[in-house]
């Protein structure tokens, strides 16, 4: 059972890719052809992205609720001082002030000892509400058509432009989490976090530089969303929380911390995106999208739970993993 | 009792006293402050029935996740199952008639709470992430089940339930003050109560000296969808329909604020009704002032999560200033 769970663990959301692509290139003729599939990939990759920030923080111990949130917060700011500033200056300050409500998020989680999922879930209510302050509840038209070209480019006419992202993304934070020695101090962190301190490792900062990426990552994909409508948008991508959390689940990294898995985050990205595609086909309303994305993250738990189970049982009976 | 608090320093007596007073003074500042700012809208008899009669929506479902968190769980899901509850019993009204919807609204909500209870036990996995799966899953099934429509209710009873005055109080008072009752017996005079606390201080240490810990969790679960269905049956009363979509859409904030802001410590094991009761008052007198004093709607969603962050701080002050850890 461990020998099948590690195997899962490595490729269950390569198999499952698999078989999603087999079923839709049979139901789907359109499957068949590069620009759709480039298409499904561009639809998952603002999930995978968030859901690479989502990855670390998790691998932390954590996690950040308020993801959505900031994305709305991100497109108001966007929207309200492009045309004072240009965009090149609004998308830094978009995503400073991002940056700047994650570490809110860190410094209260680590220095005041508020749980993760309530101080991210309260954040994510302030930011809603204090986005919808800015703009009035109203939805703001974004004048300068160039801003589009950011999230609606492809590049040599063929790949679109959030498929880059993604990727560049998914190299910076992998090499993060692998190669660097902030890498294996946040992994443990996660694994154990009484130690770490112990260790002599500052939990604070780390902790908190954690929570400013995955505000990075949300603020990236915020940015993506609102270039491509040319509105900012204060209740962008409600429930997309959840989306990011069954991605990161999915990937392969364990709620129990200590253990991200990057690639397997990018591919169930992917894959949540095919499942969007199937059920697109099948003409049924936006409920069942939410549907399947809960039964989905039940599944990964469901995976999840009997890894941590295994894992649990073979260290008491002294088996090596 | 007595002996250990004349040995309490002055820190710990601060501590004592964020617990016990605190929550009584934040309610009357609160209704001090609105009264003076807008004495004839706010400080009215009426106006004061009718907060207390809105607050039972609020407090009822407080109470099981009270429980919820007492055993060191969460249940995020519950406007939700509110939704779902009250949509399945208000469509049913025209064919068992509105004694039976109420019913169907309770044993519905109980069983998804059960269902909650058992996926959070046997997945092993915190409960939080499972409930909020389940949030989605329970919103997207009303949805579909209704197909976004909502449900009105034509019953008269139904209707007299939220709505109805009892020798002069409305009639969710009476309902919210047995439900505490039932509670407060539930909790510190029965085998219940001393399950519930047990496991939430120690899972481990409960489980070994003889007490079935999956099983109280999922009674514990069963016991937050109940007392969800009854406030569903009260919401849905107040408002005359249910519908799928804003039912209960942000009430678990509501909820989950209510508990922390009682003092009820979100690591499990020790928790207050009163504190929980007291909080759901302070949430609608605080909501209702700032509606009746014309506050913008989008302040009053700022307020309500800096009310719970605020809630949160105090409880690791208080905690922190008794010198007991968390």
């Amino acid at each position: 059972m461990i020998k099948f769970l590690k195997l899962y663990e490595k490729l269950g959301i390569f198999i499952l890719i698999i078989l999603a692509s087999v079923f839709l290139a049979i139901v789907s003729p359109n499957f068949r052809n590069m620009d759709t599939i480039l298409g499904i990939i561009m639809q998952g990759s603002y999930g995978a992205i968030i859901a690479v920030g989502m990855t670390l923080a998790i691998t932390s111990g954590g996690f950040d609720l308020s993801v959505d949130a900031m994305m709305g917060l991100t497109s108001v700011i966007l929207a309200m001082l492009i045309p004072q500033m240009g965009f090149a200056l609004a998308i830094i300050i978009a995503i400073l002030a991002s940056c700047f409500v994650g570490m809110i998020n860190g410094v209260m989680i680590t220095k005041v000892g508020i749980s993760p999922l309530i101080m991210t879930l309260a954040m994510a209510v302030i930011l809603r509400g204090s986005s919808l302050l800015i703009t009035g509840g109203r939805q703001v038209v974004i004048a300068q058509k160039s801003f589009m070209a950011i999230g609606a480019l492809k590049v040599f006419n063929y790949i679109p432009a959030p498929i880059i992202y993604m990727v560049v993304i998914f190299v910076v934070f992998y090499i993060l989490l692998n190669q660097t020695t902030f890498g294996r101090h946040i992994a443990a962190v996660g694994s154990n976090e009484q130690a770490a301190r112990m260790s002599g490792l500052n939990v604070t900062v780390i902790k908190t530089l954690v929570y400013v990426l995955v505000a990075f990552t949300a603020s990236i994909v915020g940015i993506i969303r609102t270039s491509q409508t040319l509105i900012g948008i204060p209740t962008m991508a409600p429930g997309f929380t959840l989306n990011v959390l069954t991605i990161a689940i999915l990937g392969g990294t364990s709620l129990a911390g200590g253990k991200g898995n990057l690639i397997g985050t990018i591919f169930a990205g992917i894959f949540i995106s095919m499942i969007y595609y199937g059920l697109n086909l099948l003409n049924v309303q936006i409920f069942y999208q939410f549907l399947s994305v809960g039964i989905v993250l039940l599944f990964a738990l469901f995976i999840d739970g009997l890894r941590i189970r295994y894992l649990e049982s073979a260290k008491i009976k002294g088996i090596s993993i | 009792m007595d002996e250990s608090k004349v040995l309490l320093n002055s820190k710990q007596k601060a501590g004592n006293f964020i617990g016990s007073f605190g929550l009584i003074i934040i309610l009357l500042v609160i209704f001090g402050f609105f009264s003076l700012l807008i004495p004839k809208v706010y400080f009215t008899w009426p106006n004061l029935l009718d907060m207390i009669r809105f607050s039972s929506f609020v407090g009822i479902g407080a109470i099981g996740m009270t429980f919820c968190i007492m055993t060191g769980n969460f249940d995020i899901s519950v406007g939700s199952m509110l939704a779902l509850a009250g949509v399945l019993g208000a469509s049913l009204v025209p064919r068992i008639s509105g004694v039976g919807g109420v019913a169907v609204t309770i044993i519905a909500a109980s069983l998804l709470g059960l269902i909650n209870g058992i996926f959070v036990t046997k997945l092993r996995i915190p409960a939080f992430i499972t409930t909020l799966g389940m949030l989605f899953i329970y919103r997207a099934i009303a949805y579909i089940y209704t197909n976004n429509n909502p449900q009105y209710i034509q019953d008269r009873f139904w209707i007299s339930i939220g709505n109805k005055n009892f020798l002069g109080l409305p009639l969710p008072i009476y309902i919210m003050a047995a439900c505490y009752g039932i509670a407060y017996l539930l909790l510190r005079k029965s085998p219940v109560g001393r399950y519930i606390i047990a496991v939430g201080t120690n899972n481990r240490a409960a489980a070994l000296s003889g007490i079935k810990v999956d099983n109280v969790k999922i009674w514990v679960f069963t016991l937050v969808g109940l007392f969800v269905g009854i406030a569903a049956v009260i919401n849905a009363s107040m408002l005359g329909a249910a519908n799928p979509g804003m039912m209960g859409d942000g009430w678990e904030f509501q909820v989950i604020t209510a508990v922390v802001l009682g003092g009820t410590a979100l690591a499990g094991g020790s928790g207050s009704l009163g504190g929980t009761l007291i909080a759901a008052l302070i949430i609608i007198f605080l909501k209702t002032g700032m509606s009746n004093a014309q506050v913008n709607s989008y302040w009053q969603q700022v307020a309500t999560g800096l009310v719970l962050i605020f809630a949160v701080s105090i409880n690791k002050l208080k905690f922190w200033l008794i010198g007991q850890t968390q």
